[in-house]
């Protein structure tokens, strides 16, 4: 028999009795539906830890100066400033590097006429806003100029600029940082924790040669804090933090047996992390949807013996007329892989609806992805598949003098 | 073909049929020879446990005998598969049960239609040809119908169609007036006997009453598993009634007081 035939036979036979086949279906169509989901929450979460990660800036590391020898007892990280303009400008120049910004931090005082805030003020150069990721809501960021020319401008984070000017503009106001003057020129639209210096919508950026003369002391005019270098891939991160170490050991004269001044903090770890546990998340949560799968298939291996008994009388006559074991076997398997395309589908629209019913309550972010939907139509067939084969073969292999005795 | 044998349509030689439950062999059938020519209408007879659902089942194909050799059509069926003996039974046979045996599911035609689509017949031809074969047994009007909005007889009349539509060379009727009224009966028999005559359609059929198998030329009659009586019908019935009337006469003789 044509496969069309057996394919409108099976359809024949799920209307015949639309309630059990109904029923049977809900099983199928939670399992889908749930696999579907979960899939979407897995992937939900995996955008959202990268949107808080894309925060610091992906590819990112940070090179400091580290607590050496000195004279036998080991100083804090930080203390001595081994790092310079020069370290950051030569790492600047590496094949493996996209951008690296020196740093000088310090915590103070700013104020715009009554009010005041202490926060982190960061003093920086532009490839800091490019590897970063910064943007801004308002007005410019920091210019090379600015750094040139010791610029008293400042771009405030969303949260400073909140504090200080309520909903004011704050763009060309002057503010005082420590007691000197500065003019704001650009306020950040960034929120979250950045890796350097807490919630990225506190921080104050000014540029470096500015803070040098005016908030921080450094023991010599070129030495900075920390450098921050993003490499230009995610693949290239571990050859470029072997890049920077052989760099710097080379710049500061560190003989072989000797160990690093200084240490490479590598935050795209960090981020692997997170996708690790956004991608262990997905499989767990995806594990429980196949487990709902499982049960709706063992439900429709369940109603298949059930049919295969209940139209014994019918077997035997198609047998009679000229059936064959195979002609047998195909239509109750594909009877059952009907059964359960047809929930697939149900079950993926249900899904679908209920991630457009929570993406428009807005907290969370749900999309049924291709891959979701494709993962879950195989895995339906091969559902329908591998729990209708017994019943199918066990309605083949039956004798139709047997067959057509039974009532 | 070569075999002298060629022209013949169905050969038992020696059929024996036992059933096994556990290791007790129950013998049904104690080797029966029967042959049977093209055009030829068979009434087979016998009580219950003579056999005889037996040697239908086995002349159907739809069971095989324990030991000796049937022939259908120029095929030895005991040596073909269970894939084998389907396609002989879809080429071969048409039946025609007691109880009808339609689908229920399906519409009047699309029952008809059966046979050819699994022949691998396209779904619009073998509608076509169902629908002549209805035809025949004058039931157009009730193509489209479920089966059980039919009476009795128009079912049967369906499963003729049915049991025809394939063209095969031999139909087996097994029963068919055993759940219709005498009216009925009379009209499925000359049915039967009516395709016989005018188109040499070979029919086999089984039955218990003398007056449905007055319809045959040739009578078989069972006993114990054995072929009791084996020729012309009118000849067949007349013994028949001579063995009931003895048999009648030695249980009067019996029941009778000393």
């Amino acid at each position: 028999m044509k496969f069309t035939q057996i394919w409108a036979e099976s359809f024949r036979a799920m209307l015949a009795n639309p309630m059990r086949t109904m029923l049977t279906m809900l099983g199928i169509i939670i399992g889908i539906a749930s696999v579907v989901l979960m899939l979407a929450v897995g992937d939900g979460i995996k955008a959202f830890i990268n949107k808080q990660l894309a925060v610091l800036g992906s590819n990112l590391v940070l090179v400091q100066a580290d607590s050496r020898k000195a004279v036998g007892a080991r100083l804090k990280t930080g203390t001595v400033q081994t790092m310079t303009l020069d370290d950051a400008a030569a790492i600047n120049r590496l094949p493996s590097v996209s951008g690296a910004a020196p740093m000088l931090t310090t915590f103070s005082q700013i104020s715009f006429g009554n009010d005041n805030t202490n926060n982190q003020v960061q003093g920086t150069t532009p490839v800091a806003f490019r590897i970063r990721n910064l943007r801004l809501a308002k007005g410019i960021a920091l210019s090379d100029e600015d750094v040139a020319t010791a610029a008293r401008v400042a771009v405030l984070g969303k949260k400073v600029a909140e504090q200080l000017f309520y909903k004011a503009d704050p763009i060309n106001q002057r503010i005082r940082i420590d007691n000197q003057s500065f003019q704001v020129i650009g306020v950040l639209d960034n929120e979250g924790q950045s890796f350097d210096a807490g919630d990225i919508g506190e921080v104050v950026m000014v540029p470096i040669s500015t803070a040098r003369v005016t908030l921080v002391r450094t023991p010599t005019p070129r030495s900075v804090q920390y450098i921050i270098a993003q490499s230009k891939t995610t693949e290239g991160l571990n050859e470029m933090v072997a890049d920077i170490s052989d760099l710097i050991r080379d710049r500061h004269r560190i003989r072989a047996d000797d160990q690093d001044d200084f240490r490479v903090v590598n935050f795209g770890e960090f981020a692997k992390s997170g996708e690790a546990i956004a991608t262990g998340l997905s499989i767990a949560l995806g594990f429980v949807g196949a487990i709902s799968l499982v049960v709706g298939g063992i439900g429709i291996m369940n109603i298949m013996l059930v049919s295969v008994t209940e139209r014994t009388r019918e077997i035997g006559i198609r047998m009679a007329i000229g059936a064959r074991p195979a002609d047998v076997l195909w239509q109750f398997l594909i009877e059952a892989v009907s059964i359960c395309l047809v929930s697939g589908i149900i079950g993926i629209t249900l899904s679908a609806a209920l991630a457009a019913a929570i993406t428009s309550t807005g907290k969370f972010d749900l999309t049924i992805g291709v891959k979701a939907v494709m993962i879950a139509t195989i895995f339906s067939c091969a559902i329908g598949v591998f729990f209708g084969f017994y019943p199918a073969r066990r309605a083949s292999k039956l004798q139709p003098v047997e067959c057509l005795r039974h009532e | 073909m070569t075999t002298p044998s060629s022209n013949t349509l169905v050969k038992l030689t020696g059929v024996r049929k036992s059933y096994f439950s556990g290791k007790v062999e129950t013998p049904v059938l104690h080797g029966i020879d029967f042959t049977m020519q093209p055009g030829d209408f068979v009434a087979i007879m016998g009580q219950s446990g003579s056999g005889k659902s037996t040697l239908m089942n086995i002349l159907g194909c739809l069971d095989t005998p324990t030991s000796g050799e049937h022939q259908l059509d120029g095929h030895t069926v005991n040596k073909l598969s269970r894939a084998e003996l389907a396609g002989l039974r879809n080429r071969t046979l048409g039946f025609v049960f007691q109880s009808f045996n339609l689908l229920k599911r399906m519409s009047v035609l699309d029952n008809v239609a059966l046979p050819l689509l699994y022949a691998n017949v396209p779904r619009a031809k073998a509608r076509e040809r169902a629908r002549a074969q209805l035809a025949k047994v004058g039931l157009t009007d009730y193509a489209n119908r479920q089966p059980n909005q039919l009476s009795g007889g128009q079912q049967q009349r369906v499963a003729i169609a049915r049991a025809l539509v394939a063209d095969p060379p031999l139909i087996l009727a097994d029963e068919p007036t055993g759940n219709l009224d005498t009216r009925t009966s009379t009209d499925i028999m000359n049915a039967l006997t009516e395709l016989n005559r005018d188109r040499g359609q070979s029919i086999i059929l089984v039955t218990h009453e003398p007056d449905i198998a007055a319809y045959a030329k040739r009578l078989v009659r069972l006993k114990d598993g054995l072929v009791l009586y084996d020729g012309p019908v009118r000849e067949g019935l007349a013994q028949l009634q001579r063995d009931t009337q003895d048999n009648a006469a030695q249980e009067t003789a019996q029941g009778a007081p000393a």
